[in-house]
């Protein structure tokens, strides 16, 4: 059967040869689902860690004057709950994880632009791990994950190695930047334009930019720390001329585009996730794609609303917060978009489809919650205070990380050929919403109430609330672990799943369960967007990908 | 000269080998990887430029206690050095484009050369202002990391450069498929741009 696709002799046809030892099937992988599937799992372990500490906070909340820890303990564990979370969990998940495992396959290429790069890329994570770890060792950072002058310039020498472990960090992160901008720009299959690629692409396509621009700043941000730290120049010292506001300013640039990086991939999983659990197409593909091109390049221009009790000039914050405020304006379309898709749809409520919804419930409120704080009067308020934590608690963990919770559940399949228990899914989902949101709804009172983040004890008329947060958090965390459980268990024991158990219609659920190495036999040809569900599936060339038919040779040279 | 004659013979004999479309893609990859890390470092010193303008700026008086005076004419001619390795540079990517390997030699030796030169100012003029390097505060603090870190590319350069100058000679690069030296020279570019840009923030500002 002649098979439409075109032999040019080049990339499409270069096919790396089949891995043979064991170290470099699974250690030492130049193959970009091995090296997604080994995020994944990196990112889990430090999930347990930062969950560890997490609890070991809402322990020591349960009383407040006085749990078990000293202050100054406190201070490192929530220190480090932070600085693992953002850094080493829900970045590296989101992008190096379910990134390099999906969206390669999605564009119709083999591999991205520069595999060996991506295989340093991931080892740069578990070594920058271990050197933050480390730092507990030697006087742990305790000034927040945000370490603000001059705070972090006292204190044992862990600050200078959280400096170091998160630069090193940074570097594998601007590398997966760049790596994921050239493959987008240049390796996508025969006939997909930019509107034919997939959402979870696109979300890919405008995170790669941020990881790669805003990450430099913060490595610039994080040298000029350990500099002053260990070579005491002066640039956050205001005694010697330096100023601690430049911190923030330096650190701000990179964080909050860090959040955009958090949550953009998170956008794109979900748009996957609605349509196939819908059977109907996305409503507003243009509108999501484009809006999320705005968001990015709006998120470089907002850093400052973290910054308005700072003391930094006055006549900046008006314009930050007209800027903050604009930035829900494109997230609100996609809220409206998403709705929209499953109105009218034939619903399907799988475990990914729950954790989308989820998804959209929450995050919600965690934008809106931003929308208050971007007012300045409101946030001279609660800055500082609990309804921050909850605020970005509902994006990240009712955001984020449900939108990786969806996609575990949803690309399981394609990583390892079998389905995740689904009576557990559904039970570690709804453990999941009771849990958090009752640990995080009450901080909003909490916060407008007057108690403050990062103290370790607090004013006892804040104590009851506390501790149905706690209890309310053991829920969460019991619903973690059944879905860690759950990976783990159905790897073996999991029903197969065969290519396409979901009935999806993006390029990976096309070729086999678990994905080969070589991805496609044939490297198909596009001729639109994958959302008609009314269509047949608009590729030409996938005629042998499920049949028996050897694998592809690399074409002669 | 016996050496730049076996390889320029070695190199005339594939010199009919056409790039192959496997070669044009991934070079093409290589070319926008390549200038996306670029557009990274200048983040990078983009961020540190901001911060020593920031400070000199937040009103604390300018110049701070202990800071040094720089030498304009010195820095000046390791101006005027370093623009010229960036015209020797280009040079030498055209003459390699033009087939001439003896003058791509030429070329790029007298990069390398005028690169070392820059490097050698810049170390006397830190030398002369030596005894500022502990108290210099904030000016320290921009000058020594901006033009510490603008060294330490120049540095990592030459090294980049000697390391092509060698792949050449051993005839790694074809008069069609050099794209080796085209990113190395795009890099030396890359370094003198971010000089032009130190340069006014420390000497004509």
């Amino acid at each position: 059967m002649a098979v439409a696709a075109v032999h040019s002799g080049g990339i499409a046809d270069h096919i790396h040869p089949e891995p043979e030892s064991f170290l470099r099937k699974y250690v030492f992988s130049i193959d970009h689902k091995i090296i997604g599937i080994q995020y994944i799992v990196t990112c889990g372990i430090f999930m347990m860690l930062a969950g560890a500490l997490a609890e070991l906070i809402r322990v020591q909340l349960m009383r407040a004057n006085g749990g078990f820890m000293t202050p100054d303990t406190y201070n490192a564990v929530f220190t480090m709950h932070g600085s693992t979370m953002v850094w080493f969990v829900i970045i590296p998940l989101l992008t190096g994880g379910f990134g390099n495992l999906i969206f390669p396959v999605q564009i119709g290429a083999r591999d991205v632009a520069f595999p060996w790069l991506n295989m340093v890329s991931y080892w740069i994570f578990p070594v920058a791990g271990l050197m933050l770890y480390s730092s507990f060792l030697m006087g742990a950072p305790v000034a927040g994950w945000t370490e603000y002058p001059p705070m972090s310039l006292q204190g044992g020498a862990g600050t200078s190695m959280w400096c170091a472990a998160v630069f090193l960090m940074g570097i594998g992160s601007t590398l997966t930047g760049i790596n994921f901008l050239v493959t987008i720009l240049k390796m996508r299959a025969p006939g997909m334009t930019f509107t034919r690629m997939p959402l979870f692409v696109w979300g890919q396509f405008v995170t790669a930019p941020l990881l790669m621009i805003a990450t430099t700043a913060l490595g610039a941000a994080l040298a000029a720390l350990f500099v002053q730290r260990e070579f005491g120049v002066p640039f956050f010292d205001p005694t010697k001329g330096g100023s601690p506001l430049l911190w923030q300013h330096m650190f701000w640039f990179y964080s909050h585009p860090a959040v955009y990086i958090m949550i953009l991939p998170a956008f794109g999983m979900i748009s996957e996730i609605f349509p196939t659990f819908a059977r109907k197409p996305i409503f507003g593909y243009k509108m999501i794609a484009f809006s999320s091109c705005a968001i990015a390049i709006l998120g470089f221009m907002v850093w400052a609303h973290h910054m308005f009790t700072s003391g930094m000039a006055p006549t900046l914050e008006l314009p930050f917060m007209v800027l903050t405020m604009l930035i829900a304006i494109p997230t609100g379309v996609k809220i409206f978009s998403w709705t929209t898709t499953l109105f009218g749809g034939i619903l399907e409520f799988t475990t990914p489809m729950l954790y989308s919804i989820g998804f959209l419930i929450l995050f919600t409120i965690g934008g809106v919650t931003g929308v208050f704080l971007a007012a300045v009067p409101f946030d001279l308020h609660a800055h500082g205070t609990y309804f921050i934590v909850a605020h970005f608690h509902y994006v990240i963990a009712g955001g984020s990380l449900m939108g990786a919770l969806a996609a575990l559940y949803f690309w399981y399949p394609k990583m390892t050929g079998r389905m995740m228990n689904e009576s557990w899914g559904k039970w570690s989902f709804w453990l999941y919403m009771i849990g958090m949101n009752g640990t995080f709804l009450p901080m909003h009172w909490l916060g407008l109430w007057g108690m403050p983040r990062r103290y370790a004890v607090y004013d006892p008329q804040f104590q009851t609330w506390n501790q149905i947060e706690s209890w309310f958090s053991f829920v969460m965390t019991a619903s973690i672990l059944l879905t860690i459980f759950n990976a783990i268990w159905s790897i073996k024991y999991g029903k197969k799943s065969g290519a396409n158990p979901w009935r999806a219609r993006t390029l990976e659920w096309q070729i086999p369960s678990p994905m080969p190495y070589y991805n496609f036999k044939h490297v198909p040809s596009v001729f639109a967007a994958p959302y008609d569900f009314a269509e047949p599936l608009p590729y030409r060339g996938l005629e042998e990908e499920l049949t028996d038919s050897p694998p592809p040779v690399p074409a002669a040279h | 000269m016996a050496v730049a004659s076996v390889t320029q013979a070695g190199i005339v004999g594939r010199h009919h080998e056409e790039p192959d479309q496997l070669y044009v893609e991934t070079r093409e990859l290589r070319v926008q990887g390549f200038l996306l890390f670029m557009v990274s470092d200048l983040v990078l010193f983009s961020s540190f430029i901001f911060a020593y303008l920031y400070l000199r700026n937040t009103g604390q008086g300018w110049p701070p206690p202990g800071a040094p005076k720089l030498d304009l004419a010195l820095a000046s001619i390791n101006s005027v050095i370093l623009f010229g390795s960036g015209a020797t540079m280009h040079f030498a990517l055209e003459n390699w484009k033009h087939r001439n390997f003896t003058k791509f030699a030429n070329w790029i030796i007298a990069t390398i050369i005028l690169g070392a030169m820059f490097l050698s100012g810049q170390i006397v003029e830190y030398a002369k202002i030596s005894a500022t390097w502990g108290g210099s505060g904030i000016f320290g603090a921009g000058f020594f990391t901006l033009t510490g870190m603008h060294g330490f590319h120049v540095f990592c350069g030459i090294i980049y450069l000697t390391v092509l100058l060698l792949q050449a000679l051993q005839g790694k690069y074809t008069f069609q498929k050099y794209t080796g030296l085209t990113l190395g020279t795009l890099y030396w570019h890359f370094v003198d741009v971010i000089w032009v840009v130190l340069f006014s923030i420390f000497y004509l500002y």
